[in-house]
């Protein structure tokens, strides 16, 4: 037995996959009757979590992350896209060229489309295909910090703001990044793959 | 669905809530999977594998323990521990080593600097029993033998530097 009355020290080697196929068991069968035993290894598991988080976004990529094209537009952006149509089409006729800033480069560019991946609620990105400018909708009110990112290096590039259902942030800049990063208190919650 | 329900659900052995469970957390546990195997169809199978050996043989998660999530990647860590050791197993007995690694991952940036901050908080002897036994798969008594230190002084290493890094990436203690 490598434990005594309670597991102890077992519970995060547990955790960490580091014992053998009967320590592993004797582990299992020991939390199914002791609810002490049982939370440390939940939180010892809650760090092998947040170990494993380092790699996610990215690793992600290769099968996970499809263009846009090839996914089924979610409900909710159906309302922003058509409120996008319609700020484009008021607008511009009326105010000229130089009042939106947004609508303007989204007019006046071929743009794409990404989604980010991760925990996070669904969310977009538009960008232009030259990645002049970037347009980040993310579904729910909750702001958070857009991070653009290159070898590498990251740039912030501000905070979504609330507008009705979703949260947006415009950003036109002179940099192109490969990847935006949505982050809450500097705690990253999903990444997009700009291509 | 709020995780509560599933975590509820999947605790009582629903079958709906198994594949809700994967819809949620299987792209997570397939991360998981393939960082140990380095092999995506290897990594796909490990995770399906794990769900169908929590199906037929039950399984000791209950809310109580805590996130699902953390339950289900840590079961597919193991999983995938058990199977790349018995790879190496394999390999030693016949003398061939195969690794693939034409999968390489890119890493995220921001988070590999925050568990860097964290690691560094540990001592040397600890630092250097996570990365055999967390990082490289290794058992314990593998990392003993690596480190010519006693199997005790590992498994307490370990342990320590586990609810160290605990306090500072869950509970959010400054590194």
């Amino acid at each position: 037995m490598i434990f005594g009355a309670h597991v102890g020290d077992a519970a995060e080697l547990y955790a960490a996959g580091a014992l053998t196929a009967e320590e592993h068991a004797a582990v299992e069968a020991h939390i199914a009757q002791c609810s002490e035993c049982l939370r440390r290894v939940g939180e010892a598991e809650e760090t092998v979590l947040a170990l494993e988080r380092v790699n996610a976004v990215q690793s992600l990529r290769p099968s996970n992350v499809a263009p846009f094209g090839r996914r089924r537009v979610p409900v909710w952006w159906i309302p922003v896209a058509a409120a996008a149509a319609l700020i484009v089409g008021l607008l511009v006729p009326r105010h000229g060229l130089q009042t939106d800033v947004a609508t303007v480069a989204m007019l006046h560019s071929h743009f794409a489309h990404a989604q980010f991946v991760g925990n996070g609620p669904p969310a977009k990105v538009l960008y232009a295909r030259d990645r002049s400018w970037y347009y980040v909708i993310v579904d729910g009110r909750h702001s958070y910090g857009v991070y653009a990112l290159r070898d590498g290096a990251s740039a912030y590039l501000g905070a979504t703001q609330s507008k009705g259902r979703v949260s947006e942030l415009f950003s036109s800049v002179a940099t192109p990044f490969d990847r935006l990063e949505l982050r809450d208190g500097g705690r990253l919650v999903e990444a997009a793959a700009i291509r | 669905m709020r995780d509560g329900s599933l975590e509820e659900r999947f605790s009582r052995r629903e079958a709906t809530a198994y594949e809700a469970a994967f819809l949620a957390f299987g792209a997570r546990m397939q991360t998981t999977a393939l960082r140990i195997l380095r092999d995506p169809d290897a990594a796909r199978e490990c995770v399906q594998e794990v769900f169908e050996g929590l199906w037929r043989r039950g399984h000791s998660y209950s809310p109580a323990r805590g996130a699902l999530e953390a339950f289900l990647v840590t079961c597919a860590r193991n999983a995938a521990l058990t199977s790349l050791r018995a790879g190496r197993r394999r390999r030693q007995t016949e003398q061939h080593l195969d690794v693939d690694d034409r999968y390489t991952m890119e890493e995220d940036p921001i988070e590999r600097e925050r568990v860097a901050r964290a690691l560094a908080q540990l001592t040397e002897g600890q630092a250097d029993v996570v990365q055999l036994a967390y990082y490289k798969g290794m058992t314990l008594s593998e990392v003993a033998t690596e480190l010519a230190i006693p199997i005790g002084t590992v498994k307490g290493r370990l342990s320590a530097a586990l609810r160290a890094l605990r306090r500072t990436l869950v509970v959010g203690e400054p590194a």
